[in-house]
């Protein structure tokens, strides 16, 4: 691995743990704690954004409990989509890396669905257990409950961390994307 | 990084830690019903503060405390199927056990990862993986992430004060805290950039990339007691979990 890469994955990591902190401590009902993954594949390919997704959800148990490691499977789809979209120009402009951001929700949202309704009987994170708890009451059934709860708030989450993404890196100057080839085919330079 | 890791079980060899966490996740998963969750929630707390670390599985309770809530509120109070009266509160017998199971399972592995995290010395680690003969790059990456975790978080705080004196507003309705993201994690992306440039030439200058095995300075004695400990943890762990599939 050389030196650049074995510079980027903490950093990659640590964005995804401490944004994911910050979004929760601000109390929106997202997560953005795929940020790190999804700028990791922009700049340096898929393997090393899924080596982030799965370093990350590792250490997240580490310091959280590693009831979340199963999410850790959503990480390295959201790894592999982001690559995709990178090799398709797909962060090029707002409007493409919110289209991409949205598909990455629904896949990752019905990973998370399945993932949180037959590991964790419904109940995962505070704020789309809450939204979970609202639709039973509304009388839902407990899988259509977490369905759509998890849909709802991967596609928001998803479309918010594409688009500080593509923001982030179409605002890099030359200098910086001619380090990382592949940044400059996922912003279309 | 992590607290004081007590008297018992900083004497244990890195991996011991890492292997008696997964085995409780392994035996939490496995375990079929309330009694038995319970069961393994009680031994692990207890052996938790045996260990001295008592305060992890204190710790563990912040995290654990909603999840316990809304396990109660979903399927005891909001479950199908027959009703059983408690205190007054009409509540699903099988959403009751179904939440207790899956709290007593989670309260196991929250509280055996806390105490892995307050026992997890990074120079041990790396020293012990040095020693094993292990690729360098993978235990540089789990040490530099968990020490550049506090310096994000530092950094992360430093920028919310800087924003909210120019008058960033983090509260107040779902839309302000929303636009509130641009201006708090762009500088710490910019920054995290500018970082990886410089640790990339530091890195680049000591040779890290083309190093294959490095000379533990102080390698952790793995005892007897230790790899008896982890293969007999493991041994029972993977016993339980064929018993669960194929019993």
């Amino acid at each position: 691995m050389n030196a650049r890469l074995l510079a980027l994955l903490p950093a990659a990591i640590a964005i995804n743990l401490v944004i994911g902190g910050l979004v929760n401590a601000m109390g929106l009902p997202l997560y953005l704690d795929s940020i790190g993954t999804i700028l990791a594949t922009v700049l340096a390919g898929p393997a090393v954004g899924m080596l982030v997704g799965a370093i990350g959800q590792v250490l997240f148990g580490l310091i959280n409990g590693y009831q979340w490691i199963p999410f850790g499977l959503i990480q390295i789809v959201i790894a592999v989509l982001a690559g995709v979209a990178a090799s398709q120009a797909g962060f090029r402009s707002t409007g493409r890396s919110i289209a991409w951001g949205l598909l990455t929700g629904l896949v990752a949202g019905a990973l998370s669905s399945i993932i949180s309704y037959v590991l964790f009987k419904g109940v995962t994170a505070t704020g789309t257990t809450a939204v979970v708890t609202l639709l039973r009451q509304l009388g839902l059934s407990l899988p259509v409950a977490v369905t759509a709860s998890s849909l709802a708030l991967d596609l928001a989450d998803k479309a918010v961390a594409f688009l500080v993404v593509g923001a982030l890196v179409r605002s890099l100057p030359n200098r910086m994307i001619g380090r990382f080839a592949r940044a400059a085919l996922a912003v279309g330079r | 990084m992590s607290p004081d890791p007590g008297p018992h079980v900083g004497r244990f060899h890195p991996f011991t830690p890492l292997v008696l966490t997964l085995c409780v996740a392994v035996l939490a998963v496995a375990a079929p019903g309330p009694k038995t969750a319970a069961a393994l929630y009680t031994t692990t707390v207890v052996a938790v503060f045996l260990g001295g670390v008592g305060r992890a599985a204190l710790r563990a309770l912040i995290p654990l405390a909603p999840l316990w809530f809304f396990l109660f509120l979903l399927h005891g109070v909001l479950g199908d199927g027959d009703q059983v009266v408690i205190l007054g509160l009409s509540l699903s017998r099988e959403g009751l056990a179904a939440a207790v199971t899956q709290a007593c399972r989670l309260g196991a592995i929250a509280t055996a990862s806390l105490t892995l995290y307050a026992s997890f010395s990074p120079a041990r680690f790396v020293d012990a993986v040095a020693d094993r003969g292990w690729s360098f790059s993978t235990a540089y990456l789990v040490v530099a992430t968990l020490l550049a975790l506090p310096r994000f978080r530092a950094r992360a705080l430093a920028i919310i004060d800087a924003q909210r004196s120019r008058g960033l507003r983090l509260r107040g309705s779902p839309l302000n805290r929303v636009r509130a993201i641009g201006p708090v994690t762009f500088p710490l992306l910019l920054g995290a950039l500018a970082e990886v440039d410089e640790r990339g030439y530091a890195l680049e200058t000591r040779c890290a990339s083309g190093v294959v095995h490095r000379t533990p300075l102080d390698p952790p004695l793995d005892r007897v007691g230790d790899r008896a400990i982890r293969w007999l943890a493991g041994a029972g762990a993977v016993a339980v979990l064929l018993w669960r599939v194929f019993g």
